[in-house]
């Protein structure tokens, strides 16, 4: 019973892992923007992104 | 000249009759008392009669361990009846402690004897063996073969019968004792049984106690079973190893998928480009390139980028924009790269290179917008921004391994805590995990 | 003896009681409560009844061991400290006679084996092993015992009352031996334990109650 449990998981597993590799799954963290007007080509500093305002300081020991 | 077998002697039977009206009587026990009462005329029978003396004797002889199957009962075992003519109690001491338990005897005519035994809710359907198993005494644990099942060693007591009922195959007095030897194989357990004179071998097989319930239509339900016991099946034992071996088959799945998928996957350089960011200049850093395609189904974009940053950093803010949709990925990737020399040795932190993988990019009409950040006064760094379609992506097979390993674990984990628990009770017990008292 | 059967005083109707040392029973017809009074209440709970002679084997019962068919002829009962088994003498279709040793319904089918060496009765241990015809035999019982009683043909006359000493051996196989050392040459018997119903043995003696 518990190995038609665990072989039904693992095939679940698999299935999703399919999946995930052809589509290009990542776990990377990502802001999905919407709607970017085409006048970004011309003007790329109008583009507001939310990670500007970087100053965050992570080096040295 | 021909003397035949005695036969049985009748037994002598009185009946109790109410010395008032000769009526029906009613027999009531409290506690240890045992009084007669008849039911017409209400007058109750002396307790100096002699057959109700008989009564409260056998009572108080019998009282001290009452059989979970009555004697007299009878059941089908293996396709054949048998009746419960038999009861004995037996005695082991251990670390000075008494352990009891009970066996039952079993009587067909035709088939023979058969034999249960309980302790602590824990039953076993026991019959003799007729051919001796063989005994390896080498090694930590003593082991023996029986059958192609090699049995292993669990406890040797000196089991003394202290108390007995009805019939055995021999006369079995309390005072009784042999020598009991268990060997256990999961349901099964071989005992050996020596006297001076004797030695007999038996095989066990455990059994519920909803089931010896049913087979003898006994009211009420089993006593609880309290711990584990030798021969005990493991509830997941058998199992565990089939989920090994379907994990090793999902292993080898997964090998094959990797090896597939790298082959399938496109790992296409869609775009580069090489840039120059000077963190003292004013202005307006961000800028975008040129459009690439991103073509093929809806997959992955990685997102690679190389420096030269030695004992600085560089962040760069990045939008990958669809151009004819609108829909953009924005994130930002830092790169840093340190080093240096103390007194442990010489020492790197972080990397000048950096990839991300963005997930799930529909096929289409893309471009970056790029806006880097650095400190001031840092200068100029060099990068180069590599944009590929559709490439591997190893730490989703890692997390697969996982999800698949964990059940696998927990299982070994759960069947090794029952194990663990049988072999404490034996003459072998396992190491301590936990503390001692 | 297992399930005692005894009459009912009040209106003479057969009774059973429950089990061998079990006291007390109602009539199932005239619902009076019957006691036992040769019950010895001294040994409940210190010592088992003796064990019922229960033999399903009786003069007369055929049976088949090695394809060959055989018929039960006589009857040796052996009484020892603890109880008593049967020693059935059977005779086969071509002549040649063996021994059906019954104890508490473990059968064995044995044979005379003379002319093979013999251990003393005072050497034998449990445990100790002997060999015969290439096969190695354990010693598994020691029992003193007397004859009880005899029954039909057998293939001696004389016995005495007194205690004898005889030797069980098994092997790991399955096969079974027994030394008689009643005689002053010890006599050695070979064969092996057989399931009940390996024998097909007919005309088996019939038991109240059961089928």
């Amino acid at each position: 019973m518990i190995r038609s449990l665990y072989l039904l998981y693992g095939a679940v597993v698999m299935a999703v892992l399919s999946v995930a590799q052809y589509q290009g799954w990542s776990l990377a963290r990502m802001n999905e923007v919407k709607n970017v007007p085409r006048s970004i080509r011309d003007n790329p500093g109008a583009y507001r992104s939310i990670y500007s305002s970087y100053h965050h300081y992570t080096g040295g020991k | 000249m021909s003397t035949g077998p005695t036969p049985p002697t009748k037994p002598q039977v009185k009946a109790l009759n109410c010395p008032g009206c000769g009526a029906a009587l009613t027999v009531r026990s409290f506690g240890n008392a045992v009084t007669i009462v008849c039911d017409s005329c209400h007058s109750i029978l002396d307790a100096k009669d002699p057959n109700l003396q008989i009564l409260q004797r056998f009572k108080v002889a019998t009282d001290e361990v009452r059989p979970l199957i009555p004697l007299g009962t009878r059941g089908k075992i293996r396709g054949t009846d048998y009746a419960v003519i038999g009861f004995q109690r037996r005695t082991i001491h251990v670390d000075g402690l008494p352990y009891s338990w009970h066996e039952y005897v079993l009587f067909n005519p035709y088939k023979g004897f058969r034999y249960l035994t309980e302790y602590n809710g824990h039953w076993n359907d026991v019959s003799i063996l007729k051919a001796l198993p063989e005994v390896h005494s080498y090694g930590i644990t003593p082991t023996v073969r029986y059958l192609g099942e090699t049995y292993r060693h669990f406890q040797t007591a000196q089991a003394g019968t202290s108390f007995v009922l009805g019939e055995f195959p021999w006369q079995v007095r309390v005072g009784e004792s042999a020598v009991v030897a268990d060997y256990v194989s999961p349901p099964r357990v071989l005992s050996s049984e020596q006297t001076g004179n004797e030695v007999t071998w038996s095989m066990g097989e455990y059994i519920a106690g909803n089931d010896i319930w049913k087979t003898f239509r006994l009211p009420g339900s089993p006593p609880d079973a309290v711990g584990v016991y030798e021969n005990q099946p493991s509830p997941m034992g058998a199992q565990t190893k089939a989920i090994w071996v379907a994990f090793a088959g999902f292993l080898l799945l997964l090998v094959v998928m990797m090896i597939g998928f790298d082959i399938i996957a496109t790992n296409k350089q869609v775009f580069t480009g090489s840039y120059r960011y000077d963190s003292n200049q004013r202005g307006e850093a961000s800028f975008v390139t040129d459009e690439f395609d991103l073509p093929g189904h809806t997959s992955n974009v990685e997102v690679k980028t190389t420096t030269d940053v030695n004992n600085r950093w560089i962040y760069l803010n990045y939008a990958l924009i669809n151009e004819d949709t609108g829909k953009a990925w924005d994130f930002g990737r830092e790169v840093s790269y340190y080093h240096g020399y103390d007194s442990d040795g010489s020492w790197t932190e972080g990397g000048q290179n950096d990839s991300v993988a963005v997930p799930s990019v529909p096929a289409g009409r893309y471009y970056l917008r790029v806006e880097p950040e650095g400190d001031p006064g840092y200068g100029v760094t060099y990068y180069t921004v590599t944009v590929k379609r559709d490439v591997p992506q190893y730490s989703l097979y890692g997390l697969a391994l996982l999800a698949l390993l964990i059940p696998a674990v927990l299982l070994t984990w759960r069947t090794l805590s029952f194990e663990h628990l049988r072999w404490a009770e034996s003459d072998h017990p396992p190491i301590k995990w936990g503390n001692d008292e | 003896m297992s399930q005692p059967s005894g009459t009912c005083p009040n209106c003479g109707a057969t009774v059973v009681f429950r089990w061998s040392s079990s006291v007390q029973t109602v009539c199932e017809y005239c619902k009076s409560i019957l006691v036992r009074t040769d019950v010895d209440l001294q040994k409940v709970g210190q010592v088992a009844d003796l064990p019922p002679d229960s033999s399903p084997v009786q003069i007369g019962t055929e049976g088949v061991y090695n394809h060959k068919a055989f018929v039960v002829i006589g009857r040796i009962i052996y009484d020892y400290e603890q109880g008593s088994w049967n020693e059935w003498h059977i005779v086969f279709n071509d002549g040649t006679d063996g021994w059906l040793s019954d104890a508490q319904d473990e059968y064995a089918v044995s044979f005379a084996a003379p002319g093979r060496k013999v251990p003393d009765a005072a050497q034998c241990e449990v445990g100790q092993d002997c060999a015969w015809d290439n096969q190695r035999y354990t010693v598994t019982t020691i029992t003193s015992a007397h004859y009880r009683g005899v029954q039909g043909e057998l293939p001696f006359q004389y016995w005495d009352k007194e205690n004898v000493t005889f030797v069980d051996l098994r092997t790991q196989t399955g096969k079974f031996a027994t030394i008689d050392y009643s005689d002053e040459k010890p006599a050695l018997y070979l064969g092996e334990m057989v399931e009940f119903d390996s024998l097909g043995l007919k005309n088996l003696r019939a038991f109240e109650g059961w089928s």
